[in-house]
C-alpha cells in the first residue's frame, strides 16, 4: 500500500512561526506557589521540591555534552541554600510553560543565570516563612543553609522535605517582586565556581545514558528513506516498490513529498526494502551545482558593486583617507555537523497526539513546525527529549521529526526512523563554504584607520522562514564575528546573502568561524606590514575591550611569545570576543606551529587559550568545554573539507569526511580561565573560532606564506610557499 | 535463527545470517550502550569485545558472531566499577558520551593486554574511535590513570 502525502505539509515551514531569535529568555513565574501538605512544592517551571527533600531542576536546556545540567543545578543550588546531595535533574517533554526552549548560540548560563537565581532564591524566601509561620515567630529570625530552615533563637529546624510535607508555603512572587530580590554576591558563593562532578558522566560509562536512538515502543516497525541525489530540489516522478514488498518484514511504502519511505519490522528488514525501490528522480535544477561554480557565483556577487547590503557600519565616515591600503580575500569551504549520534527519531501517534522521542536544541521550533505539518494543535505535539549525541547546531533542526511523524501517521504504528551515516551527512545543513573581501586603510604609521568587509554566504535562517531573519533580509548569525571590536575609526561590513542549492545551517561557533578568521589574519598582515608585532598592534587597537586584551596578553606571555623557535616553527595568535558582541566571551589562543616546506603539512605542537568568560559556575565544565571547543575549531581549521559535486556534498561518511582523531591531538593544549566577577556568558563555542586564525597565523611565521583558505590543507599551504618562492 | 552468549547470557534471536551483531544487540537485545555511528568501521562507537578482543560489531554477520563470547559496555564490569569506568568519571572524561562505550571497550581490549601502555601505543590503539566532542586529552589521562591503578 502506497500513500501520497500532501506537498503543502512540508511548506508550511513559515507557520513555525512565533519564534523569533530576538525573543529574550525569560523564565515563567510558574504557578505561584500555594502547596497543600504532603504535595511537591513547585515554586515556579524549573523547580520541583518533594517531600522527600529532594529537588529536581528541569534543565530546559539539550544536554549535548555541555554539563549543562549540572551547572543550571548549582546556580540553584546556591541561592536555594541546599545541599548539593538532595540535587536532582531532569530533563521535560516539552511544553509552552517553559517558553522559549532553545539551546544554542553558548547562550544557556547566560540566558539562565539571573532568572534561575532569582527564582531560587524566591524558593528559598518562601520555604522560610512556611517555617516562621509553622513556629509562629517572624521570618527575620530564621535562616536557609543545608536545605533546611534553622530558627536561630531556639536552634529548632525544619528540613525543605519537612516544609513541603508538613507546613503550608504560601508566599509567592510577582515579576516585580522577583527583580527586587537581593542575589548572593560573588564572594558569597558556595556552589557556584566549585569543581562539582558533573551529573550526567557515571550513566555515560556504563551504558545506561539513553539517547533518542535508544528508546523503543511496543509493536514499534523501522523506517527508512530513499532521499533524493541532489541536496535541495529532487524528487521522484516514478516509484516501483514490487521488490522491496518481497524483503521479509516489509510493512509498507510511504510517499513524503521529496522521499519515499519503507516501513519494515528490523532495521535491516527496512534497509533491504528500502534499497529494492526503483525510484525515477527529477534531479532538479541543482543538479550541476559544484564547488567551483558555488565560489565563481560567490567571487562575482563579493566584486559586484551593486551586491550586499549594509549590515554593519561605525566611525566616521570621511574618516582621513589611508596613505595606503591592503585587500585579501579568504575563503571557507563546507563542514559537516558529523554529531557521533546520527540523526533519529521515534514517533507514536494515537488519538491525534504525537509523541516523539529524540534529542532537540530546538522544541518551539519543532512543535511550532510538527503542529502546522500535521495539522494538529500543538499541545497535540510533545517532544520527549533525551541526552544528545551531539549537537553542534544540527539538532536545531527538526527535519527527522516531521519525516518520522509523518511516516508514523501513515504506518499505523510508531516507527523508529534512524539514518544511516551517509544519510545523515547528505542530508546535513552544512556551515556555508564563504568568500570574504577585506580592504582596509593605514595611516603614515601602519595604524588601520578604514575597515571595509564583504562576506559571501549562505544565510540559514533563509530557510527558517523571515522571523529568523533581520529587517534587511539578512541572518546576523552568518554575519556576527564580522563587527569586531577593534577601534577603527570608519568601518563598513557588507553581508551577501547567497542561494546555492546546498542548504547550509548553524555549525558550532557558526559564523564567528569564518568571520573572525578574516579579521584575526587581517590584523596580521597588517601588523606585519606596518613592522609591528602582531600582539602589540591589536593591543593598540584595543582601548574599548580590555579584557580582550587581558586574555590576549595572558596566551602572548604563556606561549613565550617573541623568543626564538627553530626553523620551519612559527607562532600565531588570534583574539576573538565571540560569539555576539552583545554577550561576549574573550577569548585568545596562541598556537605553535611546524611546517614541512616540502609537502606543506602542518603539525600543530601547542594550544595555549585564555578564556575571560566572567563568573564561572563549573570551572571543569568551562575547561572540558574551552578543550573540546578548541580541538572542534583544529579540527575544521585543518581536516574537514566539504565539497560539492552534481548538487550534493562529495563525501559520504568518516571516511572520506575526515575529523580530528586522538593521534591528531597537539602535545600541549592548555587553557587559562580567568577569575572574575562580571555577568557569565557562554564557552562552547568561542575558543573553535580562534584556530583557523591562529594556525594560519603560525603558518605565516613558520613559512612568510599565507594561506587564507580553511582548511589549511598541506596542498594549500604548498602552493602559499611556492607563490612566495 | 542464531543463539550467542552477551555478558554472560544465552540469546536466541530469530534474525537472517547477514544482520550485523550491532543492529542485533541494540534493536533485538536492547543493550542499547553500543553505539552506531557509521556503518563502515570508521568511528569505533559499536566497540564490543568477541572472545575478548574489541571489534567493530557493525562488521561482524550475526552468523559469525554465534557461539562466540561477546561482551558490551554493560557486560564490563557487573557494578560499572572497572578501573577505566571510574578513571572515566575521575577525569570527567564524557562530553555528549556517545562514543564514550565504544571508547572504554577500545581501551579495555588495550590495557588487557599491555597493562602499562606508553603514550604512543594509547595514540595508535585509540586513533580508530572518533569523539566529535573531542575528549581525546581526557580519554588519554583516563586511560594512564586506569593503568596506574589510580581511580
Amino acid at each position: 500500500m502506497t500513500t501520497q502525502l500532501d506537498r503543502r505539509d512540508f511548506l508550511k515551514s513559515g507557520a513555525a512561526a512565533g519564534v523569533g531569535l530576538a525573543v529574550y529568555f525569560t523564565i515563567p513565574a510558574g504557578r505561584g506557589g500555594v502547596v497543600e501538605a504532603a504535595a511537591k512544592y513547585e515554586p515556579n517551571a524549573f523547580i520541583t521540591i518533594m517531600p522527600d527533600g529532594l529537588v529536581t531542576v528541569h534543565v530546559l536546556k539539550a544536554e549535548m555534552g555541555q554539563g549543562v545540567g549540572t551547572a543550571l543545578a548549582q546556580v540553584v543550588a546556591e541561592e536555594l541554600e541546599t545541599d548539593w546531595k538532595d540535587m536532582r535533574i531532569d530533563y521535560p517533554v516539552a511544553d509552552p510553560k517553559y517558553g522559549l526552549m532553545l539551546t544554542g548560540g553558548s547562550w544557556s548560563i547566560n540566558w539562565t543565570f539571573d532568572s534561575l537565581s532569582r527564582g531560587a532564591a524566591a524558593a528559598r524566601m518562601a520555604l522560610i516563612d512556611a517555617a516562621a509561620t509553622s513556629w509562629k515567630v517572624p521570618a527575620s529570625e530564621c535562616a536557609a543553609a543545608r536545605s533546611a530552615v534553622r530558627h536561630l533563637p531556639t536552634g529548632r529546624v525544619l528540613t525543605y522535605g519537612e516544609i513541603v510535607a508538613k507546613a503550608p508555603i504560601t508566599r509567592t512572587f510577582s515579576e516585580d517582586d522577583l527583580k527586587k530580590i537581593t542575589l548572593k554576591k560573588p564572594a558569597e558563593y558556595k556552589v557556584i565556581g566549585q569543581w562539582i562532578q558533573r551529573l550526567d558522566i557515571p550513566e555515560k560509562t556504563n551504558g545506561r545514558a539513553k539517547f533518542g536512538i535508544d528508546t523503543f515502543l511496543p509493536g514499534m516497525a523501522y523506517a527508512k528513506i530513499a532521499y533524493p541525489p541532489t541536496r535541495e530540489g529532487g524528487k521522484p516522478t516514478a516509484v516501483d516498490d514490487s521488490a522491496s514488498k518481497k524483503v521479509p518484514g516489509y510493512l509498507k511504502t510511504v510517499r513524503l513529498p521529496d522521499m519515499v519511505a519503507v516501513v519494515a519490522t528490523s532495521y535491516s528488514a527496512a534497509v533491504k526494502a528500502r534499497d529494492a525501490l526503483k525510484i525515477t528522480w527529477d534531479l532538479g535544477p541543482n543538479a550541476n551545482v559544484s564547488s567551483e561554480t558555488i565560489f565563481a557565483d560567490y567571487a562575482r556577487k563579493a566584486t559586484d558593486p551593486g551586491a550586499g547590503i549594509e549590515w554593519h557600519k561605525s566611525g566616521t565616515p570621511g574618516a582621513p583617507a589611508p596613505v595606503r591600503t591592503h585587500q585579501a580575500t579568504f575563503m571557507t569551504d563546507y563542514v559537516a555537523h558529523m554529531q557521533m549520534e546520527p540523526m533519529n527519531c521515534l514517533a507514536s501517534v494515537k488519538d491525534g497526539v504525537y509523541d516523539l522521542y529524540t534529542g532537540s536544541q530546538f522544541q518551539t521550533m519543532a512543535v511550532g513546525l510538527l503542529a502546522a505539518t500535521l495539522k494538529v494543535p500543538p499541545a497535540n505535539v510533545r517532544i520527549h527529549q533525551h541526552y544528545l549525541g551531539g549537537g553542534f547546531g544540527r539538532r536545531l533542526e527538526p527535519d527527522i521529526m516531521v519525516e518520522a511523524a509523518l511516516i508514523a501517521r501513515e504506518a499505523g504504528r510508531p516507527v523508529k526512523l534512524i539514518r544511516s551515516r551517509e544519510e545523515d551527512l547528505q542530508r546535513d545543513v552544512y556551515r556555508s563554504a564563504t568568500y570574504q573581501v577585506v580592504k582596509a586603510g593605514v595611516d603614515s604609521a601602519g595604524k588601520v584607520i578604514s575597515w571595509d568587509a564583504t562576506i559571501v554566504s549562505g544565510h540559514p535562517g533563509g530557510r527558517w522562514g523571515p522571523d529568523f531573519l533581520n529587517k534587511q533580509g539578512l541572518d546576523d548569525f552568518a554575519l556576527n564575528g564580522a563587527d569586531h571590536v577593534y577601534d577603527i575609526p570608519s568601518q563598513v561590513v557588507r553581508g551577501v546573502r547567497a542561494e546555492t542549492g546546498i542548504s547550509v545551517g548553524y555549525v558550532r561557533a557558526v559564523a564567528p568561524n569564518y568571520t573572525f578568521f578574516a579579521v584575526e589574519i587581517m590584523m596580521d598582515e597588517l601588523a606585519n606590514l606596518a613592522k609591528v608585532d602582531p600582539v602589540k598592534y591589536r593591543l593598540d587597537l584595543l582601548g574599548g575591550a580590555p579584557r580582550l586584551a587581558n586574555v590576549l596578553r595572558i596566551v602572548a606571555d604563556r606561549s613565550g611569545w617573541g623568543t626564538p623557535l627553530p626553523a620551519n616553527v612559527g607562532r600565531g595568535i588570534a583574539c576573538v570576543s565571540a560569539q555576539e558582541k552583545k554577550t561576549p566571551t574573550w577569548t585568545a589562543t596562541a598556537i605553535q606551529a611546524r611546517v614541512d616546506p616540502a609537502t606543506g603539512k602542518v603539525k600543530v605542537e601547542k594550544i595555549i587559550c585564555a578564556v575571560d568568560c566572567g563568573i564561572v559556575v563549573n570551572p571543569d565544565g568551562v575547561r572540558s568545554q574551552v578543550e573540546g571547543s578548541l580541538l572542534f575549531g583544529l579540527s575544521s581549521a585543518l581536516i574537514e573539507k566539504g565539497t560539492v559535486a552534481k548538487g550534493t556534498l562529495e563525501q559520504k561518511n568518516f571516511d572520506t569526511y575526515q575529523v580530528i582523531r586522538m593521534s591528531d591531538v597537539p602535545e600541549v593544549v592548555e587553557v587559562h580561565v580567568v577569575q572574575s566577577t562580571e555577568y557569565p556568558t557562554g564557552v562552547g563555542e568561542p575558543g573553535a573560532t580562534t584556530i583557523a586564525p591562529a594556525l594560519s597565523n603560525a603558518i605565516f611565521a613558520a613559512t612568510g606564506a599565507r594561506v587564507r583558505q580553511v582548511p589549511l590543507q598541506a596542498d594549500r599551504v604548498l602552493r602559499a610557499i611556492q607563490q612566495k618562492a | 535463527m542464531a543463539t550467542l552468549t552477551v555478558n554472560g547470557k544465552p540469546y536466541t534471536v530469530n534474525v537472517p545470517g547477514d544482520t550485523p551483531l550491532l543492529w542485533v544487540i541494540r534493536e533485538h537485545l536492547q543493550l542499547t550502550g553500543t553505539k552506531f555511528g557509521c556503518g563502515v568501521a570508521q568511528c569505533g562507537a559499536c566497540t564490543v569485545h568477541l572472545d575478548g578482543s574489541p571489534v567493530r560489531s557493525c562488521q561482524i554477520p550475526i552468523s559469525v558472531a554465534a557461539g562466540k563470547k561477546i561482551t558490551t559496555i554493560e557486560g564490563l564490569h557487573p557494578q560499572g566499577q572497572h578501573p577505566l569506568q571510574v578513571a572515566w568519571i575521575a577525569e570527567q572524561v564524557p562530553q555528549c558520551g556517545y562514543c564514550q562505550s565504544g571508547q572504554i571497550m577500545q581501551a579495555a581490549g588495550l590495557l588487557a593486554k599491555n597493562p602499562n601502555p606508553s603514550d604512543e601505543e594509547i595514540v595508535t590503539h585509540m586513533s580508530g574511535n572518533i569523539c566529535r566532542c573531542a575528549t581525546y586529552l581526557r580519554i588519554k589521562r583516563a586511560i594512564k590513570r586506569a593503568a596506574k591503578g589510580g581511580a
